[in-house]
């Protein structure tokens, strides 16, 4: 079981258990994360699951994530990543994810 | 295991006329059934329509028969899988992100928001469905796409001769025939204003394509900005129609709405109860079991957003509009790669901007009679007319 933490922007924060081989994104949902919608459903196509992940176990976002990212709702900061695209794995226990703020 | 039920009763007559019967009807007792009258299987639990468009490797877009191709004049990106779709789906998306959108056109927006709403007579009826909602849909999206040049006249007819062919099964000449003309005369157009988004870059569609690191070819671009026209006035109109008897329908709604300021709530809650787009076709590449049955090879797959909106095992009492029901993603926009590329532009277009200033300026509008307004449509569905007294 991995355990991986949301903060929202006003730092409450919730640690879930994820499943192992799920998206991050899918983890968010199952456990009603705020500031997490998912709309393609992890197509990668709509950036409405974007975050913000310092953590280089997660790896690097790839070129059409990052082309992606450029469409998303909020501050885009290098830290961003698209939670649809990050996979749970044993070896991500204790992940940090923030969630943006929300913009109007 | 057990053999898709067929359905031989149910005509697109019907389903063109009242779909939502009948689709609770099959949610209940068919949720894939064989509709004998159009050899298509019909999928209409939530559940389902949302994995079979999530899941693109069984479930392709990809129809090399459909009369779209002749209708477009190219093989657009809505029938195409993979690779090939993003990389034309991602040549235009930024002009629809939502930094451009707060960056480059909400001034613009809400300034011709105004001007379409301020040329309607106060105190008078009108049909707010051919007066307002479709010509405002075409203005707003002649400037995302960067055909400003295009009347609104031009824009909608277009739009309506793309779909006809779209939808032209029976191969019908005449109707290639208007589709033609219409291509004819669009690329007429771009062919015009193409020299004047190279000089000038903004973040139209037709800009941030044509002066891309690595542009799409040309006749690609040419795809795009059709369909975009294809798919981006009737929607918004239809969803700007279906909202404004809603909460018409529904005065102590419409006043809550006002108080709470929950304009985009109403928002998502009319293009859930009436999807301006009903019904996606998909293919299956192999052989796949929904629900309790198979499916084989190179079936058409019909999957009923319309029907998953109103899901009993999602929604309480989904027939009914209520902007304040718990709150449920709907499959309005579609989901999975082909997920509508511009739900972000409808959302503030129509919830941010329009729906706060049409009521600013006419409080008290009331529509004449709810039983004349027309429903119609199985792909495509909205009220036909919307005869409303500005007050
Ligand atoms: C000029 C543009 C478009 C036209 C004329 C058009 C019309 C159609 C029609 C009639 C079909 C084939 C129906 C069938 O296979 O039974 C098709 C597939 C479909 N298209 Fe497009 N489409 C256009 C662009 C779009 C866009 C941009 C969207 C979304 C905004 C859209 C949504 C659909 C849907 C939901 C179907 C449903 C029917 C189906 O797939 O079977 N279409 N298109
Ligand atoms: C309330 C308004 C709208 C609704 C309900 C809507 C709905 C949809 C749906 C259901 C699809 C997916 C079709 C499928 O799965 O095959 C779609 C696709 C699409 N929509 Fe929209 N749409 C709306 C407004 C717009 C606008 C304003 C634009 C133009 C800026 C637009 C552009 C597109 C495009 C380009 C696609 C094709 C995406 C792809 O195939 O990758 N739509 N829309
Ligand atoms: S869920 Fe749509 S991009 Fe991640």
């Amino acid at each position: 079981m991995t355990k991986i933490t949301f903060v929202q922007p006003d730092g409450r924060s919730q640690t879930v258990s994820a499943r192992v081989g799920d998206s991050v994104m899918q983890t968010a949902l199952a456990h009603s994360i705020d500031g997490i919608f998912a709309e393609c459903g992890g197509a990668m196509m709509c950036a409405t699951c974007h975050c913000y992940v310092e953590d280089a176990r997660t790896g690097q976002a790839s070129q059409g994530e990052e082309d992606l990212l450029d469409c998303a709702e909020d501050e885009v900061r290098p830290s961003s990543r698209l939670s649809c695209q990050i996979k749970v794995t044993e070896d991500l226990d204790g992940l940090v994810v923030h969630l943006p703020v929300a913009v109007d | 295991m057990l053999d898709i039920p067929v359905n031989e009763t149910v005509t697109l007559a019907d389903l063109t006329r009242d779909p939502y019967p009948i689709y609770r009807q099959m949610r209940a007792q068919t949720p894939v059934v064989r509709v004998a009258q159009t050899n298509r299987i019909f999928v209409t639990r939530f559940e389902h329509t949302k994995w079979i468009k999530e899941n693109p490797e069984i479930f392709s877009s990809d129809d090399p028969m459909t009369p779209m191709k002749p209708a477009f004049q190219a093989h657009t990106l809505m029938r195409k899988d993979g690779d090939e779709h993003r990389a034309e789906r991602m040549a235009m998306q930024p002009a629809f992100s939502p930094k451009v959108i707060r960056t480059d056109w909400a001034d613009l927006y809400t300034k011709l928001a105004e001007d379409y709403v301020s040329r309607l007579p106060k105190g008078e009826t009108v049909d707010l469905f051919s007066d307002l909602c479709g010509p405002i849909a075409a203005r707003i999206l002649a400037h995302m796409l960067g055909l400003e040049e295009a009347t609104d006249e031009q824009m909608q007819r277009w739009s309506q001769r793309l779909i006809d062919g779209a939808g032209n099964f029976g191969n019908d000449p005449e109707l290639f025939a208007l589709s033609d003309a219409a291509n004819a005369e669009m690329n007429a157009l771009f062919e015009q204003v193409m020299p004047r988004h190279i000089a000038e870059p903004n973040n139209s569609a037709f800009s941030v394509m044509l002066n891309a690191k690595t542009p799409i070819p040309i006749r690609q671009m040419y795809a795009n900005i059709k369909i975009a026209i294809g798919g981006g006035i009737n929607e918004p109109r239809d969803a700007l129609a279906t909202i404004l008897y809603g909460l018409l329908t529904n005065p102590e709604q419409l006043d809550e709405v006002k108080r709470q300021d929950a304009w985009l709530d109403a928002f998502e809650e009319g293009v859930r109860w009436v999807a301006p787009i009903q019904v996606s076709g998909r293919r299956t590449t192999q052989e796949v079991q929904i629900g309790d049955h198979v499916i084989g090879p190179n079936e058409t797959v019909m999957t009923i957003q319309a029907s998953a909106n109103r899901d009993e095992a999602v929604y309480a009492d989904g027939e009914a509009f209520n902007v304040f029901r718990d709150k449920h993603p709907h499959q309005a926009f579609g989901s999975g790669p082909h997920h509508c590329a511009g739900a972000q532009v409808a959302r503030r277009t129509l919830g941010q901007i329009m729906l706060p200033l049409l009521f600013e300026r006419f409080p008290n509008m009331a529509l004449t009679d709810p039983h004349e307004v027309i429903w119609s449509g199985f792909g495509f569905r909205g009220p036909l007319n919307l005869p409303i007294t500005l007050a």
